[in-house]
């Protein structure tokens, strides 16, 4: 079938087959590698996207449940250059190898639109579905928190 | 973030904003043009006789290009870099149940899927030798046909009479402790991709911690010869010891050859990769430990076996550093430890960080709270009176010549609020909840240890527009060695970030450096990579005199981008130097080799590799421990630890170590189990293989505790694994102290909750 | 595969008519792993995230009308759920993860039918109804007669859930509701307990539980029910009825734990509902 969605900001028109997970499709069809495949199973939050806006697992949808949507990875995440919680991760070492970082950033920015002050607790609950072999999240909170305030910061400027 | 990467300063690791941009390419995002799929087919038997593959079916489904068994595999078809009893493809047994038999290379993912399930197995099955008591039974069936049973190796180490010592001892504690199989669960399974190009040198880009070391695994088992294998090593999507060894590299390699010269990717499923990846072995240990009735260690006897799974892979020197360790850092005088490595229809165990040791930490810190309980002494006065110190020798009779840290360490648990306050902190529990405040002492020897030379050959380049490019040759599999390289050639060269490539491991583009193990990556590579920038820095200033007219080198120094003549102020930019020079002329390359001991207990000569070290790193842990009476469900509620690695070389990449070593470690004394019922793994994938997530762990506090170890670069020790050892213990002492005494691990809610209704674990 | 996007009930309900093997997906996260694993193998899908006429919430005097496709999220968002029915929207919050929660719907939770089913237990206690449309109207019958055994609910070919209606507890309850899993998040019950007392004077005076993942399907027990009535909310008045869960319930032992965990557990966690109603000041919501 023919599928249209905007990908991290450019207009994709495919024609593939319906049923092939949409992680599948971003990868080798589009190139788009940021969504990472860990378990595809829905455990592990490598692979999620930000689907209007809203997080989805990428390992769990169908290429045709794209069509017509708005599709963003890590890597088309911030507007202009990285969003505060790339750079926060960088920043406060919440990135170790690398592989959960696409999925969990993206999920970090979902999260904070949705709740700008954050706790700790908090926190970590929103990023209960996205594993990390390496860190131990400690610092991955860390870099949520200190996006938070970089992100009030930057929105107490625009007002 | 301003990233100075001086060394000892909290730089932003220099890997980090392309992987949070996610746009760094790992070996499993290569999808080559033309790119063909490779699988293999796993055995489904844990163990059986292997009558025959019939392949006809899948190989006349449209798409496939090769249906390969063990007959088509050229070379010895044996992998396993030192007992190589591992076959590529399986040709007459299997023994396990994720062994491969066959493997298809085909156009699509959905036509391999497909093929696979269209191959035929005759497999005849062979009683399933499921664990340690089965294979040791006297009529066991055999794994292999060794002379010595199921058992791959057995040996003792001895230090001084401990039978009769022990025979003396006023205390004497008994125990035996049961670790499980655990899984390494790196989020970036198994994977890589390869084509055969025309001149007959197979490419692979491959997610593997030893890129040197495959190019000969590979050669061996495929009869190719190893200088015509080229293996470049992304960044690793984790590691932990799991892709030290053979994954997809022989199979991929196979497919290659059989592709018709187009790029082949393996890519193992969740699924797969716990079926047929290495595992940590399982264990079980027998401790009798005798004291003074002051607390004064005399005397360890103790017994390990460990569940080699199917294959040897580095089964016995990972009991070699069982048998190593199984004293704790603690004075012991008299020592005999007892170890064997047993062959089982289990799913193939291997390296993982806290190699061997992980294991028995658990039992040393059991017997130690269990001997404080004893003599109702302070587990932590216990610990500190026994800490093995800077001269003293440790278990097995090696002088600790380094910095020995490990009374540094408890004492900074000692001083820290949550030891302070551990009484008012344990009476303070809500209803239907029990506390315990624990605590651990341990220690892992760092690098391969004698009869494996430990070396790195550090290479770096001025590039023609004057940058430094840094040729990184021991992977990173996330642990952040290459990142640290950077910080050591920004330090050595005075250079800023920018002035910095960082290029992975490439067989053909850097030099053999070891595998990414043992704690040893930047140890030894940065040893050498010292060098290499001073020969980089002398180079430069020398060739920098002539232009600068200074009468000696002395007289320049290197500033960001620059040489600058040191009392005029006048600069030749690097861009400038850089095309002065021959591109030959703009590398230079260090060499290093780690130190060893020449200390040896009896019977350590039967361990020719890895056995024993000089250098260790030391951590103790604390962790508050809660306990749901109704559920058994076990909560850590703070962790901390106090590591001594020598200097710290950037605190952040050394909190990363710790608190990822600890989580690793908590989710081995909580959750994780390879469980598998007559050799039939149970725990197939991450719904029923559980790996701790953000809610079920606490903030981890950690705090270095500051050695200067000489021999190393900067002064620095290796602490990639020792974090790993602690939580283990750390969380039994603490259930120990609230009158749960936990052999086995992990502390499922179900165990614990046997033991609240005074059960046995 | 043939996925089809209906953009009504009437649409879908056509499409299944149409193609009786078609599977209905909603979230996704269920059928997707199945498919993954092989144990199914749709040729036509029915996805329902484009019907936006089940997916609402609506109040309607004493109940609360839940459309099937309302995801875990929507829910858990939903002031009227937090506030009116806290025992299914504490079973929200503890349903896998954040990530599954924005694609998994309370319909699917119901229709996969899992006796590990983390909405179930609530919807027992509270009572509630199913909506069940097909192209001759639509019937409801209560959650305990659809859902029949692990996996399969009275749902007739060609019929589809359209919502669940939960009457919201009038006057003062106790509700409780406890997931027992081997971990917190993306954990599978290994057992629940969701409650609903009612205390009046210090006499218990309705009282309804349900237990899961200890039975083929959502285990209530009369018999411990009409025990608990008429006794005060004490520790002893919990313990006393010990005896009658576990008659009453089934549990098997599997990868997660063993038989005899569930069991111990499952009893045992009547003695959190105890210290719950012994101190009514709000909903417990353990874990």
């Amino acid at each position: 079938m023919i599928i249209s969605f905007v990908l991290d900001g450019e207009e994709q028109t495919l024609d593939v087959d319906g049923g092939l997970r949409a992680v599948d499709v971003l990868r080798e069809y589009c190139g788009v590698t940021a969504p990472k495949e860990g378990c595809g199973t829905g455990e592990c939050g490598a692979c999620a996207v930000l689907v209007d806006g809203e997080t989805r697992l990428s390992c769990l949808m169908l290429a045709a449940q794209m069509n017509g949507c708005i599709v963003t990875t890590a890597q088309g995440l911030g507007t202009d250059g990285p969003h505060p919680v790339q750079e926060a991760l960088a920043d406060l070492g919440g990135v170790q190898c690398g592989y959960c970082t696409p999925g969990i950033a993206v999920t970090a920015a979902e999260f904070l639109e949705r709740n700008p002050d954050p706790t700790r607790k908090e926190i970590r609950d929103a990023l209960s579905g996205n594993l990390c072999r390496c860190t131990g999240y400690h610092k991955i909170v860390d870099a949520v928190e200190d996006a938070a305030k970089r992100l009030q910061k930057e929105h107490g400027r625009g007002e | 973030m301003l990233s100075t990467q001086t060394i000892g300063s909290r730089s932003r690791r220099f890997d980090a904003p392309e992987k949070a941009l996610g746009r760094e390419r790992f070996a499993s995002d290569e999808y080559p043009e033309s790119m063909l799929w490779a699988g293999a087919l796993r055995a489904g038997v844990p163990h059986g006789l292997l009558r025959g593959v019939d392949t006809t079916q899948a190989r006349a489904i449209p798409g496939v290009v090769a249906v390969l068994t063990a007959e088509d595999v050229p070379g010895e078809n044996r992998q396993g870099f030192i007992h190589w009893d591992m076959p590529v493809l399986c040709g007459t047994k299997v023994r396990h149940a994720g062994d491969a038999v066959a493997l298809v290379v085909a156009e699509t993912r959905q036509i391999l899927a497909e093929a696979l399930l269209a191959i035929v197995l005759d497999i005849e099955p062979l009683p399933v030798v499921d664990g340690l008591d089965a294979a040791l039974a006297p009529d066991a069936p055999l794994v292999h046909d060794l002379e010595t049973g199921n058992v791959l190796k057995q040996a003792s180490l001895r230090k001084g009479n401990a039978q009769a010592a022990l025979a003396r001892c006023p205390v004497v504690i008994e125990e035996t402790f049961f670790t499980p199989q655990q899984a390494h669960c790196f989020l970036e399974t198994e994977n890589g991709t390869a084509y055969m190009a025309e001149d007959g040198t197979l490419h692979m880009t491959v997610s593997t911690q030893a890129p040197f070391r495959d190019r000969f695994e590979i050669g061996r088992a495929l009869g190719l010869p190893p200088d015509r294998l080229h293996i470049t090593a992304p960044f690793l999507g984790g590691g932990f010891g799991g892709k030290d060894g053979s994954t997809v590299q022989c199979l991929l390699a196979l497919a290659a050859m059989h592709a018709g010269g187009r790029p082949v990717k393996m890519w193992w499923s969740r699924e797969e990769s716990m079926l047929a990846g290495y595992k940590r072995h399982a264990a079980r240990m027998h401790f009798r430990l005798g004291a003074e009735a002051d607390g004064t260690l005399t005397a360890l006897i103790c017994d390990l076996d460990y569940d080699s799974g199917a294959y040897a892979h580095l089964g016995v020197e990972i009991m070699a550093l069982g048998l190593e360790h199984s004293s704790g850092p603690y004075r012991v005088e008299y020592l005999e430890a007892n170890g064997r490595c047993i062959y089982t229809n289990n799913p193939v165990a291997g390296a993982f960080r806290g190699f061997g040791v992980a294991q028995v930490c658990f039992a040393f810190e059991g017997m130690m709270d269990r001997l404080a309980v004893r003599l109702g002494m302070d587990p932590l006065e216990l610990r500190l009176k026994n800490a093995i110190r800077q001269g003293d020798k440790n278990g097995v009779g090696v002088v600790m010549t380094g910095s020995t840290g490990m009374a540094e360490c408890l004492v900074g648990l000692q001083d820290h609020q949550f030891w302070r306050s551990r009484d008012e902190w344990v009476q303070s529990a809500p209803p239907l909840t029990r506390r315990g405040v624990g605590i651990s002492a341990v220690y892992n020897g760092m690098g391969y240890g004698r009869g494996l030379a430990d070396a790195a050959v550090a290479k770096i380049r001025l590039t023609g527009d004057g940058r430094f490019r840094v040729y990184n040759s021991v992977s990173d599999m996330g642990q952040g060695n290459s990142p640290t390289f950077v910080q050591i050639v920004c330090e050595v060269l005075n250079q800023n970030e920018s002035q910095m490539e960082l290029v992975q491991p490439d067989t053909e583009r850097s030099h053999p450096s070891g595998s990414s193990s043992a704690g040893r990556t930047t140890y030894t590579y940065g040893k050498a990579l010292i060098q290499a920038c001073e020969a980089m820095r002398d180079k430069l200033l020398h060739r920098a005199a002539m232009v600068l007219m200074a009468d000696e080198a002395s007289a320049l120094s290197l500033v960001p981008g620059a040489v600058r003549h040191t009392s005029s102020g006048r600069e030749l930019p690097l861009a400038v130097l850089a095309g002065m020079l021959h591109p030959e002329d703009r590398v230079c390359i260090g060499e290093a080799m780690m130190p060893v001991t020449h200390d040896m207990p009896d019977g350590g000569e039967s361990f020719r590799l890895g056995f024993p070290h000089l250098i260790f790193p030391y951590a103790a842990h604390l962790a508050r421990v809660e306990v749901d009476e109704l559920t058994g469900l076990v909560t850590v509620c703070d962790y901390v630890a106090f590591t001594d690695g020598g200097r710290v070389l950037n605190p952040q990449n050394f909190e990363q170590q710790v608190q990822g070593a600890v989580a690793q470690g908590l989710g081995y004394a909580l959750w994780e189990d390879c469980v598998a019922e007559n050799g039939q793994l149970r725990t197939t994938d991450f719904s029923t293989y559980v790996i701790p997530g953000s809610g079920d762990l606490p903030d981890i506090e950690s705090h270095a505790v500051e050695t200067e170890e000489e021999s190393g670069p900067f002064g620095m020790k290796g602490i990639g694994e020792v974090g790993m050892n602690g939580p283990l213990p750390a969380v039994a002492s603490a259930l120990l102290r609230m009158g749960l005494p936990m052999i086995r691990a992990p502390f499922t809610p179900e165990r614990v909750l046997k033991v609240l209704c005074g059960g046995n674990s | 595969m043939n996925i089809l996007f209906p953009t009504s009930v009437e649409a879908a309900l056509d499409a299944l008519q149409v193609n009786p093997t078609a599977r209905v997906m909603a979230g996704g996260t269920d059928l997707l792993v199945k498919r993954r694993a092989g144990s199914e193998t749709p040729e036509i899908v029915v996805c329902m995230e484009k019907v936006a006429d089940i997916s609402c919430i609506e109040v309607q005097e004493d109940r609360i009308r839940i459309g099937a496709a309302t995801t875990m999220s929507g829910l858990l968002d939903n002031t009227d759920i937090r506030e009116r029915l806290p025992l299914l929207h504490r079973a929200a919050e503890v349903f896998a993860s954040p990530l599954v929660r924005n694609m998994a719907t309370i319909g699917g939770n119901i229709c996969t039918a899992s006796p590990a089913a983390d909405t179930l237990p609530p919807l027992h206690v509270l009572g509630a109804e199913v909506e069940i449309y097909s192209s001759s109207g639509k019937r409801c019958i209560p959650i305990s007669d659809f859902v029949v055994a692990p996996g399969r609910t009275s749902l007739a070919s060609g019929e589809l859930l359209g919502a669940v209606i939960v009457p919201v507890p009038q006057g003062r309850t106790i509700g409780y509701f406890e997931k027992v899993g081997k971990r917190k998040a993306l954990a599978i019950a290994v057992v629940s307990l969701a409650a609903l007392l009612r205390v009046e004077s210090n006499v218990i005076t309705e009282a309804r539980l349900a237990w899961g993942s200890v039975g083929p399907t959502v285990v209530r027990c009369s018999d411990v029910e009409s025990q608990l009535i008429g006794s005060a909310p004490t520790l002893d008045t919990f313990r006393s009825v010990g005896e009658s869960v576990r008659r009453a319930i089934h549990p098997i032992s599997d990868v997660r734990a063993s038989a005899e965990y569930r069991m111990e557990v499952a009893v045992n966690l009547l003695l959190r509902l105890a210290e719950q109603a012994a101190d009514p000041t709000g909903i417990k919501v353990g874990f």
